[in-house]
C-alpha cells in the first residue's frame, strides 16, 4: 500500500450560513459547523480525536476541543500557505492520521470573519504594512501587493502564450454564478451575471476584472474524516479519498507570481499521481471543483490537472456551457463555488464534493460517482479524486 | 502621502540595495557554476556552492509580462493608479527575471518583450529603488 488511496472516507460535512458579517467569533462559526458536521456523521465527542487547520485560521484546535468537550486529541496539524493551500491540504492531513491509526476521526476545517474584518483580515485589501521583508521587499516596494494583482501577471502570459482571452476567463464566473443562482445559500444567489456583466464590471489590475475575483466572507465550513472501516457504522453514505496529493516548489517563492512559461508547478506535482492512484481517467470524473480564487487560475488548473494540454484551456472551456448543470458534461462548483456561494478558502467547495457523491446536491449531477477537487494554485496547493459508493 | 513599503535589507539582500544606492543592479554570481541568481539566497540554486561574488550586471531586459494596477488597494497606491508593474527578463542571463514598476511610460504603451532599461528612483525614506522605463 503506497498511497492514501481508499483508506480514508469524509463521513460528515457541517457549515454556517456564507455573510458579509456574520456577528459572532470566529470561534463560535468554528464550532457551529463542526458541532453540525459532527451531528450529520452521528458522531460524538468521544469519537473524534484529531484536528486539522489552515495555518491562517485564527482558532486554536485546543480552545474549539474545550468548547466543544472533546476529550482528548491524538492529532493536530496545519497546513500553510494561505487560503489557498488549505482545503484539501487539511483534508489530506486528516487522512494520513487516521489511515495510519494515529486517530479514529478528524476535523479539517476553516473559519473567519473575513469580509466584516472582525478577525481577519480582508484578502482583498493589501498587506499595509510600511515596511517589507524578506521575499515581499521584491516586490511590495513597486506596488505589488495583492493576489489579483500577482495573478493578473500570471494571466498576462498566459493570453500572450497561448491566445487566451478575458472571455474565457469569463465563462468560469459565468458558470459559478449559474450554479449560485440555484442556490438559496449562496451569497450571489438572487443575482444573475451574463457574459456581458463580466465584460463590463471594472478593471482591478489589468487584465483581471472585478468578476474573475472570488467573494470575501464570514463563515465556517468543515468536514470530518475517518476510515472505511468505521464509516460503514455511520449515518451517511461514505465519501472516500480515491487519490490525494499536495504539491509545491522553488517557483513558489515568489507568493502568487507564478512562472507560467515552466511546465512544472505546484498543480502538476500535486496532480502528477492522483489518476493513477485513483486507477481512473479524467473521462471518468463526473463534476469538477476547481478553486477559484481567480478565474485564470481555474483556466490554468484545467490544463496542469490534464484535462486538456497546455495552451489549450481556451479551446477546453469554449463558451462555458459545459461547466453548466443540468445539460453541461463537466459541471464545475456546483454551489457556486470560491466566486459566488462563499469564500470559505474552498472548504465549501469540498462539502459540495460530498453532497454530490452522496446523491444529495441541489444541483445533483446524475450518477455522480467521482468528483475532482482542488486547493488554490499560484500557492503550493493540493488537490484529492473522492469516489462515492457506487 | 503614503507610501509603498520601504525595502528591509537583511543578511542575504544588502549589498543588492547597497547597489542600488550606488546607481547600480548587483547581482549574486556563483563561484562555482558562474550562474547568476534571484532572488538573493545563502547558497546556489543550480549547484549548491556556497561561494559567490556580487557583480553588477548590465541594467537592461524585456517585458515578460505585466499588469495595469487601476484598483488602489494599498493607501501608498491612492494616487499613483494606474501604475504598470512588471516583471523583466534581464538580459544578463536567460532564466534571471525580476519584479519592478515600469515609469515615464503610459499604461497603453506598454508591449510583451518591449525592451527597457533600469532608472533609479528614490523610496521616501531614501532607500533607491530600481525602476524601468521603456528603451526608446
Amino acid at each position: 500500500m503506497n498511497s492514501i488511496s481508499d483508506r480514508a472516507c469524509i463521513v460528515g460535512i457541517g457549515h454556517t450560513e456564507y455573510s458579509k458579517d456574520s456577528g459572532r467569533s470566529e470561534l463560535k462559526l468554528a464550532c457551529e459547523a463542526i458541532s453540525a458536521a459532527m451531528r450529520d456523521a452521528g458522531l460524538g465527542p468521544g469519537d473524534v480525536d484529531g484536528i486539522a487547520k489552515y495555518t491562517m485560521d485564527n482558532n486554536d484546535p485546543i480552545e474549539i476541543a474545550r468548547c466543544l468537550g472533546l476529550p482528548s486529541l491524538r492529532f493536530f496539524g496545519e497546513v500553510a500557505y494561505g487560503g489557498g493551500g488549505g482545503p484539501v491540504g487539511t483534508v489530506m492531513l486528516a487522512a494520513m492520521a487516521v489511515a495510519t491509526g494515529q486517530a479514529k476521526a478528524v476535523i479539517a476545517f476553516r473559519a473567519m470573519n473575513e469580509r466584516s474584518g472582525r478577525g481577519t483580515p480582508r484578502f482583498g485589501q493589501a498587506m499595509v504594512a510600511d515596511t517589507a521583508a524578506g521575499p515581499m521587499s521584491y516586490l511590495a516596494p513597486y506596488g505589488l501587493f495583492s493576489p489579483a494583482q500577482m495573478v493578473a501577471l500570471a494571466a498576462r502570459r498566459h493570453m500572450h502564450l497561448y491566445g487566451t482571452e478575458s472571455r474565457h476567463f469569463g465563462a468560469i464566473a459565468v458558470a459559478c454564478r449559474h450554479h449560485a443562482n440555484l442556490n438559496p445559500d449562496a451569497m450571489m444567489h438572487g443575482r444573475p451575471m451574463t457574459i456581458d456583466d463580466h465584460q463590463s464590471s471594472r478593471m482591478i489590475s489589468d487584465p483581471l476584472r472585478l468578476l474573475d475575483c472570488c467573494l470575501e466572507t464570514d463563515g465556517g465550513a468543515a468536514v470530518i474524516v475517518t476510515t472505511p472501516e468505521r464509516a460503514r457504522d455511520l449515518r451517511q453514505k461514505p465519501v472516500f479519498m480515491a487519490a490525494g496529493g499536495l504539491g509545491g516548489g522553488g517557483w513558489n517563492n515568489r507568493f502568487m507570481v507564478r512562472d507560467i512559461d515552466a511546465l512544472d508547478n505546484e498543480a502538476t506535482v500535486a496532480g502528477r499521481r492522483l489518476f493513477a492512484d485513483a486507477g481512473i481517467s479524467h473521462d471518468d470524473i463526473d463534476v469538477l471543483f476547481l478553486y477559484d480564487h481567480f478565474t485564470p487560475m481555474v483556466l490554468m488548473q484545467l490544463e496542469e490537472y490534464g484535462f486538456c494540454a497546455r495552451g489549450e484551456a481556451k479551446d477546453f472551456i469554449g463558451d462555458g456551457s459545459r461547466f453548466l448543470w443540468p445539460h453541461g458534461d463537466l459541471p464545475l462548483n456546483t454551489s457556486g463555488g470560491n466566486l459566488s456561494e462563499g469564500y470559505l478558502h474552498g472548504m465549501q467547495n469540498i462539502i459540495e464534493a460530498v453532497r454530490q457523491l452522496r446523491g444529495t446536491a441541489r444541483t445533483q449531477v446524475q450518477d455522480a460517482r467521482y468528483a475532482f477537487v482542488t486547493a488554490g494554485n499560484a500557492v503550493p496547493t493540493s488537490a484529492m479524486i473522492l469516489r462515492g459508493e457506487a | 502621502m503614503s507610501t509603498f513599503p520601504k525595502p528591509v535589507p537583511d543578511y542575504g539582500s544588502e549589498p543588492f540595495w547597497a547597489g542600488c544606492n550606488e546607481g547600480v543592479l548587483r547581482f549574486q554570481r556563483c563561484a562555482a557554476c558562474q550562474k547568476l541568481r534571484w532572488h538573493p539566497a545563502p547558497i546556489c540554486t543550480y549547484c549548491q556552492a556556497e561561494d559567490c561574488a556580487w557583480e553588477t550586471i548590465p541594467g537592461t531586459g524585456r517585458i515578460h509580462t505585466w499588469t495595469v494596477i487601476t484598483h488602489p488597494v494599498h493607501p501608498g497606491a491612492v494616487g499613483k493608479v494606474p501604475y504598470v508593474v512588471v516583471e523583466i527578463a534581464l538580459d544578463a542571463q536567460s532564466d534571471l527575471r525580476m519584479i519592478s514598476r515600469l515609469v515615464e511610460c503610459a499604461p497603453d504603451e506598454v508591449t510583451m518583450a518591449a525592451p527597457v532599461e533600469v532608472v533609479f528612483e528614490a523610496h521616501p525614506d531614501g532607500q533607491q529603488l530600481p525602476l524601468f522605463r521603456l528603451r526608446r
